[in-house]
């Protein structure tokens, strides 16, 4: 779905794990306490300064150095004839009238609000099913639906677009048997649909083992207790496990947030097959891609990236404290 | 046992409970099944694919067998192309993924254990900053990343690859929490106590201990790696270095804007369907230990 | 890393992490020595690296190695058409990393020439090579006795047909468009399901909506690298207007499909007859025999339909070109690669023409006996480069913006939005037009009509 997702596994987002970073601090000044001496603290000190290093010197190198830089390019604007100069804030001045980076803003947020609730829905389900079924057919049914994260984007992307294919697709097979005649799952009315297809079959297992191994890790006894005063499946389900994972289900859902925000993959995959309809500037992030890849402006595009960057920053932050009694973040 | 004794006080209320049970389960299951389909289609259809040669591609039933004999000339013709591009481009994705992995997984126990056990300077500032890094969108970081590698010539090697997918700051993050939840300060005190060193410590105490985080954490890394497009995609300029993504991609554009007198579909497709085998198979022989590692939040 | 024997001192691992880092280094170095150092020694042939997709290239390659000394040429495959100018552009703006040689379709010169990337061969030599290629395309490489890139193949449009449709229907072959019109409408009554042709409505396609309108007379811009910042821009002229009304009318009643032709609908249409003719550029024949293999024997190729009737205007879709970047070390040498891996050579072309189905815009290749008079199996035993050869010399000259990329995106944006129903076709030209000229200005052009 978004690039960051190819970077590495979420966290799982479970009840506790909030309330262990949050308490941290203490587990450190703990061990401080204890240690037999000034000498053993200022050991300890090198040691985990000698810990951190690499990761350190990679954090500066693939993130603070790129981005400082990245920031110093959308301080200048520079033209195709003319070169370039420095301009302070101008390119962020035009980023937020830019009818282009509007419009595909807009556009993930009409896709976000019907597809994640639809994605986060499938996947809760199934983890409760997987929670409280142990038959064979669940761990089938596990396993199939993680299947899709393993496979990469671009391969996902290829095989929904042979299915979509209006002359041979199965879809259109079956829409033709029905009498329905063609049904265009590639043009203009059907193209956000199609693409949250994708995303849905791709991201769903994974949301789903991370929601499961959260409802995994909750006390047993609390809904065997519940059981016994005569809670169905499905009230123990709505009324005690729901609620119980509810930090997991806010960090995936901003998890997931984030990752539409910066929706680029699927689109620039089938953008080749459908480009009348993905135009350059269909989410904001292939915006930027193309801004700097296609058309050399290197400048501007770093502009977008960091306007949609503070989006996607002010949107979390937002989200979050909307949010901050169930996640237990502060 | 509290299961155990479940089915006692529902005694009352047997009979229609059960018909309701039964029915629930019905539906469960069918609900299981209709997901394991749609979830599988894709799939199907990719294998399906894999034995049709390029005509009945595109003139037979998508779903269905059409001339599975051809499965075997395809794979023939995908490991022989062009001198075995293909082949190459599978090594070069596993030593991407190897080393990246074993890399990653390295920088971020490290980290996480830092974090977790020891305070110094910079440190809030530092793990504060690990959720802001997710935030930042990887096109940003493309163009300037090329350009600070190119100044020491590193775009074009396997490093421009490698070197950004070490940090994994995921990887930080789980490691960490896992620490706090699973290492208590008491047991590495005792060591200490002991006379082991800070390094005795960690590798004799800590690291047993993290093993299902760690495999979580390289497994994972592993898989980002391997299904990388776009960093590759951006640093690599020659076809000799490229990973299967962007090699199957290339020859998929090239099947596409009509460059030439070859039509690469069925190789695209071949080469799409022994790329993912590899993952999955991974994904299923561990799935004990990584399931395990992303329970680790929860474990109190 | 779990390994249960203890490193004693901090001097210990970080002896154990420099040996693994170095491990990866040689690891990596292993797999990355293949052809990446394009550096000369004092001694021995200059090696120049060459960027191209041409299929079946490596023979050309080996062919120009076995008969050059003192150059040897490494190819490497970057990418295919916008990846390949992706990486280009990148490495240009880094300052490094560029290949010596690249291959360039003509629309993306005037882009790449305009950052400084392309040297001037015209101070290596390549002048003396004017009179061998057509003159438009010469024309596209070079500006006065500045030459940018060496023309290697053109996409001279013509229409190719299915013979056994058109008898099974009772179709005459068109020679204007008003006929094709006509054929259109008799082929799509006789079978639903059947068109007369595919209207390119995506991207890839941008390149033949645009040699329609070079037929028709559409010459959207006035641009010479000499004379920045000045450029014309005219892309809602007569030419372009006509085909668009022309077209538009056809997709509105349904007469011709729209499906993209960057899909494999398309050639699927083109294998089960779906499409009885294919309208497009000299190298579609290999593609064709390619995707419809099973089809082979029944296709023939005829010039494309007329504005007006015995008209012999033409257009040109796609073709490409050698440049060398300003990147390179060895200019020289790197003329003499641009000049000769295919230039005039007869054994480089014999391996174009047969294997890879290249066009030659090569005067003694193109006007050849080889040439004209090779039969195409697949067309019928047709010499179809009777055909081929008069559309390519009757090509007149057309100018390329420097902004090519963009104006082709908007112009299939607009198309998008009009095959849908959400414009007028009649405004697309002027739409077009008007984000195009905004644009230029914007990017610091002086925009003249």
């Amino acid at each position: 779905m978004s690039l960051l997702r190819q970077q590495g596994p979420a966290l799982a987002p479970a009840s506790s794990a909030p309330a262990a970073v949050a308490g941290a601090p203490t587990a450190g000044g703990r061990s401080g306490r204890r240690s037999p001496g000034r000498s053993a603290r200022s050991r300890h000190r090198g040691m985990g300064l000698l810990l951190i290093t690499p990761f350190t010197l990679l954090f500066l190198a693939f993130l603070v150095a790129p981005l400082a830089y990245a920031f110093w390019l959308s301080l200048r604007t520079s033209t195709l004839v003319g070169g370039d100069h420095f301009s302070w804030f101008a390119n962020y001045k035009q980023t937020f009238t830019d009818p282009h980076f509007l419009s595909g803003v807009r556009r993930v947020a009409v896709f976000g609000l019907v597809q994640i609730p639809l994605m986060l829905g499938l996947a809760l389900l199934g983890a409760l099913i997987i929670d409280e079924v142990t038959s064979r057919l669940a761990k089938v049914f596990r396993m199939t639906l993680f299947m899709p994260y393993a496979v990469p984007a671009v391969i996902g992307a290829l095989m929904w677009g042979f299915l979509y294919s209006p002359t041979f697709g199965p879809v259109n097979t079956l829409s033709h048997a029905l009498g329905m005649g063609k049904v265009d799952l590639l043009g203009h009315s059907l193209m956000l649909t199609s693409l949250g297809n994708i995303v849905t079959w791709q991201w769903t297992g994974y949301n789903m083992i991370v929601l499961y191994a959260a409802l995994q890790g909750l006390p047993r006894e609390v809904y065997e207790a519940a059981k016994l005063d005569g809670a169905g499946q499905i009230q123990t389900a709505l009324r005690i496990k729901i609620p119980m994972v509810s930090s997991a289900i806010v960090l995936t859902l901003m998890f997931t947030i984030i990752g539409t925000l910066q929706f680029f993959t699927e689109p620039r995959v089938l953008e080749p097959t459908a480009s009348s309809v993905i135009s350059p500037d269909y989410t904001p992030n292939l915006y930027a891609y193309n801004l700097a890849f296609q058309y050399s402006e290197f400048n501007y595009s770093a502009a977008i990236s960091f306007s949609l960057g503070a989006v996607v920053f002010i949107g979390s932050y937002l989200f979050l404290f909307a949010t901050r009694k169930r996640s237990g973040l502060k | 046992m509290t299961t155990a004794a479940a089915p006692a006080p529902a005694a009352p209320a047997r009979a229609p409970r059960r018909t309701s049970a039964a029915r629930g389960r019905v539906t469960v299951n069918a609900v299981m099944v209709a997901m394991i389909l749609y979830f599988l289609l894709p799939f199907w259809w990719l294998v399906v694919a894999a034995t049709k040669n390029n005509d009945a591609l595109f003139s037979t039933a998508a779903l269905w067998f059409h001339s599975p004999a051809s499965f075997f000339d395809n794979l023939r013709q995908l490991f022989t192309y062009n001198d075995g591009e293909y082949l190459r481009w599978m090594g070069n994705t596993a030593i991407y993924a190897g080393v990246s992995g074993v890399g990653a997984t390295a920088v971020a126990t490290f980290a996480g254990y830092a974090f977790a056990k020891y305070r110094f300077p910079g440190r809030n500032l530092l793990f504060s900053s690990l959720l802001g890094a997710i935030m930042v969108p990887a096109t940003a970081l493309a163009i300037p990343t090329y350009l600070l590698l190119s100044k020491v010539a590193l775009t074009n090697t396997m490093w421009a690859v490698i070197l950004p997918s070490l940090l994994n700051p995921f990887g930080v993050y789980l490691v960490r929490v896992y620490v706090q939840e699973s290492l208590p300060d008491e047991l590495l005190e005792a060591a200490r106590v002991d006379g082991a060193g800070e390094l005795r410590v960690l590798f004799n105490v800590a690291l047993p201990t993290l093993k299902p985080a760690l495999v979580t954490v390289l497994l994972f890394s592993m898989v980002g790696t391997w299904n990388n497009f776009f960093l590759p995609l951006v640093m690599l300029n020659n076809d000799k270095l490229f990973p299967l993504t962007v090699g199957l991609q290339s020859w998929y554009q090239g099947a596409l804007i009509q460059s030439g007198a070859n039509a690469l579909f069925t190789l695209v497709i071949a080469g799409s369907l022994v790329a993912i085998l590899p993952l999955i198979v991974a994904f299923l022989l561990l799935q004990r230990y990584w399931r395990g590692g992303l329970t680790v939040g929860s474990l109190k | 890393m779990s390994s249960t024997r203890l490193p004693r001192s901090l001097r210990r691992t970080a002896v154990a992490t420099t040996s693994a880092a170095l491990a990866a280094v040689l690891l990596a170095a292993c797999g990355s020595s293949g052809g990446s150092d394009s550096g000369s020694s004092s001694s021995g042939p200059v090696h120049i690296k060459v960027w191209a997709w041409y299929p079946d290239f490596k023979q050309v390659v080996d062919q120009f190695n076995k008969t050059h000394k003192d150059v040897q040429v490494d190819w490497v495959q970057a990418g295919v058409g916008q990846d390949e100018y992706t990486k280009l552009k990148t490495a240009l703006k880094a300052g490094q990393g560029a290949p010596d040689v690249v291959m360039l379709e003509f629309q993306e010169l005037p882009t790449i020439q305009l950052t400084k990337g392309l040297l001037d061969m015209g101070k290596y030599g390549a002048n003396a090579d004017k009179g061998n290629y057509v003159s438009w395309a010469w024309n596209q490489s070079s500006d006065g006795d500045h030459v940018y890139a060496i023309p290697v193949d053109g996409g001279p449009m013509t229409m190719m047909y299915r013979a056994d449709l058109f008898k099974k229907y009772n179709l005459k072959v068109p020679t204007t468009w008003a006929e094709f019109k006509q054929e259109a409408v008799k082929l799509h009554k006789a079978d639903p399901n059947a068109y007369l042709t595919d209207f390119g409505s995506d991207e890839t396609a941008a390149g033949w909506r645009q040699g329609l309108m070079w037929q028709a007379g559409s010459r959207p811009y006035t641009y010479s690298a000499s004379k920045l910042p000045d450029i014309g821009v005219n892309l809602n002229d007569a030419g372009a207007k006509k085909v668009y009304d022309y077209w538009g009318d056809l997709v509105k009643n349904k007469l011709v499909d729209t499906t993209s032709y960057a899909t494999t609908d398309f050639y699927n249409g083109l294998s089960t007859g779906k499409y009885a003719t294919y309208i497009a550029a000299g190298w579609g024949p290999g593609y064709l025999s390619s995707v419809a293999k099973k089809t082979a024997g029944k296709w023939r190729v005829a010039p494309l339909p007329q504005w007006t009737a015995g008209g012999s205007d033409q257009g040109d879709w796609g073709g490409s070109s050698f440049a060398v970047t300003t990147q390179t070390k060895h200019p020289k040498e790197a003329t003499e690669v641009a000049r000769e891996l295919f230039g005039t050579s007869e054994a480089a072309w014999k391996i174009g023409i047969d294997q890879a189905y290249l066009f030659p815009l090569s005067n003694p290749i193109l006007n050849g006996a080889y040439f004209k008079q090779k039969k195409y199996a697949f067309f019928g035993g047709q010499q179809i480069n009777s055909v081929f050869v008069p559309a390519a010399n009757g090509i007149s000259t057309f100018d390329w913006s420097p902004f090519q990329d963009f104006a082709y995106n908007t112009d299939t944006s607009e198309v998008g939005k009009a095959i849908q129903g959400q414009t007028d076709w009649s405004a697309v030209n002027d739409d077009v037009q008007s984000q195009v000229t905004s644009y230029a200005s914007k990017q610091g052009f002086k925009v003249n009509k």
